[in-house]
C-alpha cells in the first residue's frame, strides 16, 4: 500500500516536472527574428552555391550528418554513432530514427546516399560541397539506417567538413521535380524551412515543428523562434539606423558603429576574430605583369597594412600576413616574423631588381611600358575603401592602379576564367583545408584557385595535410604550407576583421558559436 | 511608337557590340566549343544582324524578353515583379512633388515678395541642390530613429513609402514650386483674373482655380519630364531603404553583366516614359479648353 502510494507520488511529481518542462518549453515558442545580412544569396540549393551566406542560411535549414560542440568536439547530427577504420578509408555512420525531410519524405540510408552522390556529380558543377567530401570514392546505404563511405584516400578535413551545412542531406527526388526552382526552395532536414524568398528584400524561414534530431547542445525538440527573416539591406548606415528603431534583430556590426552601440549597454555584442582573412589581394600569375614573382615580392613590402585597419576596420581587426588566420586551426604564429612587412625602402629595391625604373611622369615603367595595372573587387564598402587606400599607397611607389567593381557572382565567374591581373577576396571557413581550395592546381577554372598557379611541389605538400590523420604532423605540414605560399607570394594578406554582432535584448539563449555564428536553436524571444 | 522603335534598335545594337559573347557566358568557362557553338545557333547568334533583330522584334513584340543569365528566369517575369514598389515610389513620390509643389508655388506667388516668398524659395533652393543620399539618411535618422514616426527598413503598408516618397518628390517638388509660382506671376495680372475678381468671385481660392489653371500648363509638362528624372532617382532611394524595385534590379544587372536584363529594363523604362507623356498631352485637353488635337 505504501509502496503503491510512493509510486504513485513519484509519478505525479514527475508528471508535474515533466509537464511544466514541456509548458516552459511550449510556451517558449513563437516570435520572429530578423537577421540583417549585406548581401543576398546566389542560390539556396546548399551543393551549388559559393557564397558563405547562404550557408549561413543554410544553418538553419539543415541538419548535416555531424555537428560541432562549443568545445569544437566533434559530436552526433544527422548521424547517431560512427566509427572510422583504422586506415581511415571506411566510415561507417548510423542515422538517427524518424528524422523526416522539409516535406515528409523519411531520411533513409539511401536517401542521404543520393544526396551525397549528387553533390559529387559533375553535373552538378559543386563549387564548395564537393571539394568538402575530397576523395569520398563510393556512398553505401547498408541498410535503412546505416551509410558507409568509402575513401581512396585518407582525407583529414573530412570530419570537420561533414559538420557543414552546405553538406546537409537534401531531398534528391524534390530537386529533380523543382528543378532550378529548387535554389528557390531547399528541401532539407533542418529546424526550419525556407518559406519565402523575396528577391532583393528578404528570405522567410519557418519553424519545422517536426524537428527532433538536433545535435546533443540543442535541447530535445524543435526550435522556439516561430520564423526567422533574413533581410537584405545593403547600406550600412541604414543598417544601423534600422536595429536601433528596433526592426531589426540582429546585426553585423559595421566598425564605425561599435563603440556607440556598446556604451549604449542595451544590446548582447559578441565579438570574434573572423574566422578566414578577412581581404587579401590575389594575383593572377598568368598574367602580365604579376607573372614575375619579383614584382609580387616587391607588391608584399609596398603596401601598409596598419594603415588599412586603422582607416578601413577604425582599428577593429589585425593586419593579416599569411592565408591562414589566428582564428583556424593550423595557424602558424611564426608567419608574422616571416612574411614580408611594409617596407618603403626594400620595396624600392625590388621594384628596381624586377627591371622597373621611374618614367618622366613618376610612374614605373620597364621596356617603355608602364607598370599599371585594374584591380577587380566587389562593391562592398570594405573592399573599395581598402582598394582606394591601395591605390593611393602605390601611387606613392610609382605604380597605377585602376579600381573596377564587379557584383559577387559575376566577379567568381570572371576570377575562375582569370580575366583578371589582381583581385581582392575575402573568406570565412573553419579548417586549414581552405589552402587546397585556394591553391591546389585541381581548382584552376572550376574552382576557386584565382591565381591560376599551379605548382606540383605545392600540391603534393596540400596532399600531405590532406591525408596527415595525426595531428601534430598535420600542423607541421601546415607550417610549411603557409612558408611556401608567402615565399611564392601568390597574394598579398591585407588584413582579418573582428566580427562584432549585436543582438537586441528581447531574447534569451543566444549563444556564440566557436565556428563564427551565433546558435539560435535554444533561444527565445521575451517579446513577440 | 516611334521613339519606342528606335530605343528598342539601339538596345539592341548596345548588346551586340559589346565585348563578350553571351553564348559563353552563358556556358561557362568549362564549355566545349561545339558546346558554345550549339547555343550560338540555337539563340540565333549566328545569322546576321538584321535577322537577329527582327526575331528580337518579335519576342519583344510577343512579350518575350529573354532570359536573364544570372537567375535563368525570363527577363520580363523578373521585371514584372520588381515593377510595382518602383511603381509604387515613384507614384507616391509624384504625388508628394506635385501637391507640395503647387501649394507652396502658389502660396509664393500669392505672397508676392513677402516672408512667403522668400522662405519658399530658399527652401526649393535647398531641394534641387541636396543629394537624396543626404536626405535619405537624414528622413532615416530623424523620423525613423529619433522620432520613430515611420518605419526604417520598412515593409508593406503605407507608412513605410512616405519617407522614400519624400526623398525621392524632393527635388521635383522644389522644381515645380518654382516653376508654379514663375506661371502663377505670369497669369495673375492677366485680363480674365481682374475680370473674375470684379465680378466679386468671393474666396481667393476660387482664383486660384481659374488662373491655376491656366498656370499649370507649363507645370504638367514639367511634371512629365520629372518623372523619368524620378525613375532615375529611383535606384539610390531604393537602395538606400533597403527597397526591392527595378532600380536596384538595374544597377544589380549592370554589374554583373546581365544583357537581356539590361536590354529589357531600358525598353521597358522607355515605354513607360512614353506613356507618361502621352498622359500629359491628354491632361492639357482637361486643363485648357482651347487645345484641341487633330485626328
Amino acid at each position: 500500500m505504501r509502496r503503491n502510494f510512493a509510486l504513485c507520488i513519484t509519478l505525479l511529481v514527475a508528471a508535474a516536472g515533466w509537464g511544466t518542462v514541456l509548458y516552459a518549453q511550449e510556451s517558449r515558442v513563437g516570435g520572429t527574428w530578423t537577421i540583417v545580412s549585406t548581401e543576398e544569396p546566389d542560390t539556396l540549393d546548399p551543393q551549388k552555391t559559393g557564397a558563405a551566406v547562404a550557408a549561413a542560411i543554410f544553418q538553419f535549414v539543415g541538419e548535416p550528418l555531424l555537428a560541432h560542440d562549443f568545445s569544437n568536439r566533434v559530436v552526433p547530427g544527422l548521424a547517431d554513432s560512427w566509427t572510422i577504420s583504422s586506415d581511415g578509408l571506411v566510415w561507417t555512420f548510423k542515422l538517427k530514427a524518424g528524422a523526416v525531410f522539409h516535406n515528409g519524405t523519411p531520411i533513409t540510408a539511401q536517401a542521404v546516399k543520393a544526396s551525397i552522390e549528387r553533390a559529387i556529380a559533375p553535373e552538378t558543377k559543386s563549387p564548395v560541397a564537393k571539394a568538402q567530401l575530397g576523395p569520398v570514392k563510393a556512398v553505401d546505404a547498408v541498410d535503412a539506417r546505416t551509410l558507409r563511405l568509402t575513401l581512396s584516400e585518407p582525407f583529414a578535413p573530412l570530419i570537420n567538413n561533414l559538420g557543414d551545412p552546405r553538406l546537409s542531406p537534401i531531398d534528391v527526388r524534390a530537386a529533380e521535380s523543382a528543378g532550378s526552382g529548387f535554389g528557390r526552395a531547399p528541401v532539407s532536414d533542418g529546424p526550419y524551412v525556407v518559406k519565402e524568398w523575396v528577391s532583393g528584400h528578404h528570405v522567410t524561414l519557418a519553424r519545422n515543428p517536426a524537428f527532433t534530431w538536433g545535435p546533443p547542445y540543442m535541447h530535445h525538440g524543435p526550435a522556439y523562434i516561430d520564423q526567422i527573416i533574413y533581410r537584405f539591406i545593403p547600406d550600412s548606415a541604414t543598417q544601423v539606423a534600422a536595429f536601433e528603431s528596433g526592426e531589426v534583430s540582429q546585426l553585423g556590426l559595421p566598425p564605425h558603429d561599435v563603440a556607440r552601440l556598446q556604451a549604449t549597454k542595451k544590446y548582447q555584442i559578441f565579438r570574434f576574430l573572423r574566422k578566414g582573412v578577412g581581404e587579401f589581394l590575389e594575383f593572377n600569375v598568368t598574367k602580365e605583369p604579376f607573372s614575375d614573382i619579383r614584382l609580387r615580392r616587391a607588391m608584399n613590402y609596398a603596401i601598409n597594412k596598419d594603415v588599412l585597419v586603422k582607416v578601413v576596420l577604425e582599428g577593429l581587426g589585425e593586419p593579416a600576413y599569411g592565408p591562414l588566420p589566428p582564428s583556424i586551426w593550423g595557424y602558424w604564429p611564426g608567419i608574422v616574423d616571416y612574411a614580408p612587412h611594409y617596407d618603403p625602402a626594400k620595396a624600392k629595391q625590388l621594384f628596381a631588381e624586377a627591371g622597373f625604373t621611374p618614367g618622366p611622369d613618376g610612374t614605373l615603367q620597364k621596356a617603355g611600358r608602364p607598370l599599371a595595372f585594374t584591380l577587380y573587387t566587389t562593391p562592398a564598402d570594405t573592399g573599395v575603401r581598402t582598394a582606394q587606400l591601395v591605390q593611393a599607397n602605390l601611387r606613392g611607389f610609382g605604380v597605377r592602379m585602376d579600381i573596377q567593381t564587379y557584383e559577387f557572382g559575376t566577379i567568381l565567374e570572371k576570377f575562375k576564367k582569370g580575366d583578371q591581373q589582381a583581385g581582392f577576396m575575402g573568406y570565412t571557413y573553419n579548417e586549414p583545408d581552405i589552402m587546397y581550395i585556394w591553391f591546389d592546381s585541381a581548382n584552376i577554372g572550376s574552382g576557386l584557385n584565382f591565381s591560376h598557379y599551379a605548382d606540383p611541389k605545392l600540391d603534393a605538400l596540400i596532399d600531405a595535410a590532406r591525408h596527415a590523420t595525426n595531428l601534430t604532423k598535420r600542423a607541421a605540414i601546415y607550417v610549411d604550407l603557409q612558408k611556401y605560399v608567402v615565399d611564392k607570394a601568390l597574394w598579398v594578406p591585407l588584413w582579418t576583421n573582428y566580427n562584432y554582432i549585436a543582438l537586441q535584448p528581447w531574447i534569451k539563449d543566444a549563444k556564440i558559436h566557436p565556428d563564427g555564428y551565433v546558435f539560435l536553436g535554444d533561444a527565445y524571444l521575451t517579446k513577440r | 511608337m516611334p521613339v519606342l522603335l528606335v530605343v528598342s534598335v539601339l538596345v539592341f545594337l548596345m548588346s551586340h557590340l559589346t565585348p563578350g559573347d553571351p553564348a559563353t557566358i552563358m556556358l561557362g568557362e568549362n564549355a566545349s566549343a561545339a558546346d558554345v557553338a550549339r547555343l550560338r545557333h540555337e539563340l540565333g547568334l549566328d545569322r546576321p544582324l538584321a535577322v537577329q533583330y527582327g526575331r528580337y522584334l518579335a519576342g519583344v513584340l510577343r512579350g518575350d524578353l529573354g532570359r536573364s543569365i544570372r537567375s535563368g528566369r525570363p527577363v520580363a517575369l523578373e521585371i514584372w515583379d520588381r515593377f510595382p514598389p518602383t511603381l509604387q515610389l515613384t507614384l507616391g513620390a509624384m504625388a508628394i512633388a506635385a501637391a507640395s509643389g503647387v501649394l507652396l508655388g502658389a502660396l509664393a506667388a500669392a505672397g508676392r515678395s513677402g516672408a512667403a516668398d522668400t522662405i519658399v524659395m530658399s527652401t526649393s533652393l535647398v531641394g534641387i541642390s541636396m543629394p537624396s543620399f543626404w536626405l535619405g539618411l537624414l528622413l532615416i535618422l530623424l523620423f525613423g530613429l529619433m522620432l520613430r514616426w515611420f518605419p526604417i527598413a520598412g515593409g508593406d503598408d503605407w507608412r513605410a513609402l512616405v519617407l522614400p516618397a519624400v526623398t525621392l518628390g524632393a527635388q521635383a517638388a522644389a522644381v515645380i514650386a518654382r516653376l508654379t509660382r514663375a506661371s502663377l506671376l505670369d497669369v495673375l495680372p492677366s485680363e480674365f483674373v481682374r475680370t473674375a475678381r470684379a465680378k466679386g468671385l468671393a474666396a481667393v481660392r476660387v482664383l486660384f482655380r481659374h488662373a491655376l489653371r491656366n498656370a499649370l500648363i507649363p507645370v504638367v509638362t514639367v511634371m512629365g519630364l520629372q518623372f523619368g528624372a524620378l525613375l532615375g532617382g529611383a535606384v539610390i532611394v531604393e537602395s538606400v531603404f533597403a527597397r526591392s524595385g527595378l532600380g536596384r534590379f538595374a544597377v544589380a544587372a549592370v554589374q554583373s553583366r546581365d544583357f537581356p536584363v539590361i536590354q529589357g529594363i531600358v525598353l521597358f523604362a522607355a515605354a513607360v516614359y512614353a506613356l507618361v507623356n502621352l498622359s500629359v498631352d491628354v491632361a492639357y485637353l482637361a486643363l485648357d479648353p482651347r487645345i484641341t488635337y487633330d485626328r
